[in-house]
C-alpha cells in the first residue's frame, strides 16, 4: 500500500465504542487525522483492503499501511509517536495489568451487553447477571482511584471509557442503575466525560439507545 | 508492585503455575527458554484447583499465571510481552518496528479468537457440523498462508524473521495439536500442498531445541486427546446440561479449545 495517502486516517463508525478508543487516543495525543465514516451494511473497497480478515472497523491508516484493532491501534500510536503521551504506563508490571484489564473489556462488556438487548427471558435475566458481575468487577479494580491507571487517564480509562455511552441502554434492559450497583464506576464516567477528547468523541447515551432500537427493529427483534 | 521497584528484575524468582497439556502453557515455558530465564514450575490439577491459583488469577482462575516475586501476571500473550519488558536485555520476543509489532499481535489475536476455537470445534464434533469446523480451520490457515506467501510475512523462515519471535510462540504452541487431532478424529488438517509454507514454518518450529524441550511427548498428547475427545462427544450426546455441570468435562474443555 505503499504511495498512498500520507498522514493518518481512521476507518470508522460513529458509533462504534472500539472506533471511539481511537478517536480519543489521537485527540489525547494532539494527532491530526482524516475520519471516514463507513457503511457497515455496504463495505467500502478501502475497508476491504485495510482489513481483509475481518473487514471490521475501526482501522487506522497510517502513510496508506493498515492497523487493524482498537487496543492495537492504541498500542500502535504509543510506539510510533514516542514524543506524544503515552497511553501505557512506563513499568512492565503496571502495562501488563493495564493490558489485562483492557482485555477484560474486550473480552465481557460488548458481548454481554449485545446480550442484553437481544434476548429475552432467561438468557437476558443471565446476561443482567453477567453485567453486573462484570461491572462490580470493574469497580473493584478502580477503587479510589481518580483513573483506572491512577491520576493520569490512560489506556485503560481509554478502553473502557467509549462503553460508558452504552450504560444508559445497559440500565434500560437490564433494569438497574450503575449509579446504584457501582457509584465509583459513575463517578468516574463523569470524570472522563468532562475530558474534551471524551467529550468531543462519545455520542449521547440516548442516541446509543435510538441506535439499538433501530439494531432490534432491523433484526425482527421486539 | 512498591516492593520491586528498587530490585533488578533477575533477582527475583518465577514461578509458573500451568498444565502440561496446556499449549497456552507452553507459550510462557518457551518464551523463558529462548530468554534463558530460570523459573520454578508448579503443575496444576485443573479439576482441584490450588488455592494458590485462584488467590493469583481470582479473574479467570485459569493457567498458566506467572508469579515474579509479589506480581501475579495471567494471560499468556499479556505474560510474553512483560517478559519483553521487564527483561529488555533478553533475546525480544517482539519485534522492532511499531508496524511489525502491530501485525504481530493483529495474527496472535487471530490465533487465539479464530484459529484456535475453530480447531477445537473440529476436536469437539462430528458429521456435517464437524466438516462446516474443517471448512473454517482451512479458510484460517489460507489466510496466515497467504501472509507468509505474498504478505506481512513473505520471504521469512519464522513468522519473527530469521530467529522466533512472539507469533511464531503463540501459534507454534498449539499447531503441534493439529497432527494430533488430525491423528485422533481422522480429519485432515494441514495438507502439504494445500499449506507448504505454513507446513514447512510448523517443521522448522519444531526442530527448534526450546521447542522440543518444550512439547510434550506425542503419545502423551494422543492418549491425552483421545480420552478428550471421548469425553466430548460422550458429552454432546448427553445434552448440554451435563456439559455444565461436569467439573473435569470443563478443565478438559479448558485444555482442549486452548490450542
Amino acid at each position: 500500500m505503499a504511495g498512498e495517502k500520507k498522514g493518518l486516517q481512521l476507518l470508522d463508525f460513529w458509533v462504534s465504542p472500539f472506533g471511539q478508543r481511537c478517536r480519543i487516543a489521537l485527540a489525547e495525543k494532539g494527532l491530526p487525522y482524516e475520519y471516514l465514516e463507513q457503511d457497515l451494511r455496504n463495505k467500502s473497497e478501502l475497508l476491504l483492503r485495510a482489513n481483509p480478515v475481518h473487514k471490521k472497523v475501526p482501522v487506522l491508516l497510517h502513510d496508506g499501511r493498515p492497523v487493524c484493532e482498537s487496543l492495537i491501534i492504541l498500542h500502535y500510536l504509543d510506539e510510533a509517536f514516542p514524543d506524544k503521551p503515552a497511553l501505557l504506563p512506563s513499568d512492565p508490571y503496571a502495562r501488563a495489568q493495564a493490558r489485562f484489564w483492557a482485555d477484560y473489556v474486550d473480552k465481557k462488556v460488548y458481548d454481554c451487553g449485545s446480550r442484553l438487548w437481544r434476548l429475552k427471558g432467561e438468557p437476558q435475566a443471565q446476561a443482567r447477571q453477567e453485567m453486573l458481575e462484570i461491572l462490580r468487577t470493574l469497580e473493584g479494580e478502580l477503587g479510589d482511584k481518580k483513573y483506572f491507571s491512577g491520576e493520569a487517564f490512560g489506556f485503560v480509562d481509554v478502553a473502557f471509557v467509549p462503553f460508558t455511552a452504552w450504560f444508559l441502554s445497559y440500565e434500560r434492559f437490564g433494569e438497574f442503575s450503575v449509579e446504584e450497583v457501582c457509584p465509583r464506576l459513575a463517578a468516574w464516567a463523569k470524570r472522563c466525560g468532562e475530558r474534551e477528547s471524551v467529550a468531543k468523541s462519545l455520542h449521547p447515551p440516548e442516541k446509543v439507545y435510538e441506535f439499538i432500537a433501530m439494531l432490534k427493529k432491523t433484526y425482527g427483534i421486539e | 508492585m512498591e516492593k520491586m521497584e528498587n530490585v533488578s528484575a533477575a533477582a527475583v524468582p518465577l514461578k509458573l503455575f500451568g498444565s502440561w497439556a496446556s499449549s497456552y502453557t507452553h507459550r510462557v515455558q518457551l518464551a523463558l527458554r529462548l530468554k534463558g530465564l530460570e523459573f520454578e514450575y508448579a503443575e496444576e490439577d485443573l479439576g482441584n484447583k490450588s488455592d494458590a491459583l485462584l488467590r493469583h488469577n481470582p479473574v479467570y482462575k485459569k493457567v498458566p499465571v506467572l508469579v515474579h516475586g509479589d506480581r501475579a501476571l495471567p494471560e499468556s500473550v499479556i505474560i510474553l510481552q512483560y517478559l519483553d519488558d521487564a527483561w529488555p536485555e533478553s533475546r525480544p520476543l517482539l519485534p522492532a518496528s511499531a508496524l511489525d509489532r502491530a501485525l504481530a499481535r493483529f495474527w496472535c489475536h487471530f490465533a487465539d479468537d479464530k484459529l484456535g476455537p475453530a480447531v477445537g470445534a473440529v476436536f469437539a464434533s462430528t458429521g456435517e457440523e464437524q466438516e462446516a469446523a474443517v471448512r473454517q480451520v482451512h479458510e484460517n490457515l489460507a489466510l496466515i498462508e497467504a501472509e507468509l506467501r505474498d504478505g506481512a510475512f513473505k520471504g521469512r523462515r519464522f513468522f519473527g524473521g530469521d530467529e522466533v519471535g512472539l507469533l511464531d510462540v503463540v501459534l507454534g504452541c498449539g499447531s503441534y495439536w493439529l497432527a494430533v487431532f488430525e491423528e485422533v478424529t481422522g480429519v485432515r488438517l494441514v495438507d502439504a500442498d494445500a499449506f507448504p509454507l505454513f507446513h514447512a514454518w510448523l517443521r522448522d518450529f519444531e526442530a527448534l531445541d526450546e521447542v522440543r524441550d518444550t512439547i510434550p511427548a506425542v503419545d502423551r498428547l494422543l492418549e491425552y486427546a483421545r480420552g478428550v475427545r471421548h469425553m466430548l462427544l460422550g458429552l454432546a450426546s448427553a445434552g448440554a446440561d451435563a456439559a455444565a455441570s461436569a467439573t473435569p468435562a470443563a478443565a478438559a474443555a479448558d485444555i482442549a479449545v486452548d490450542i
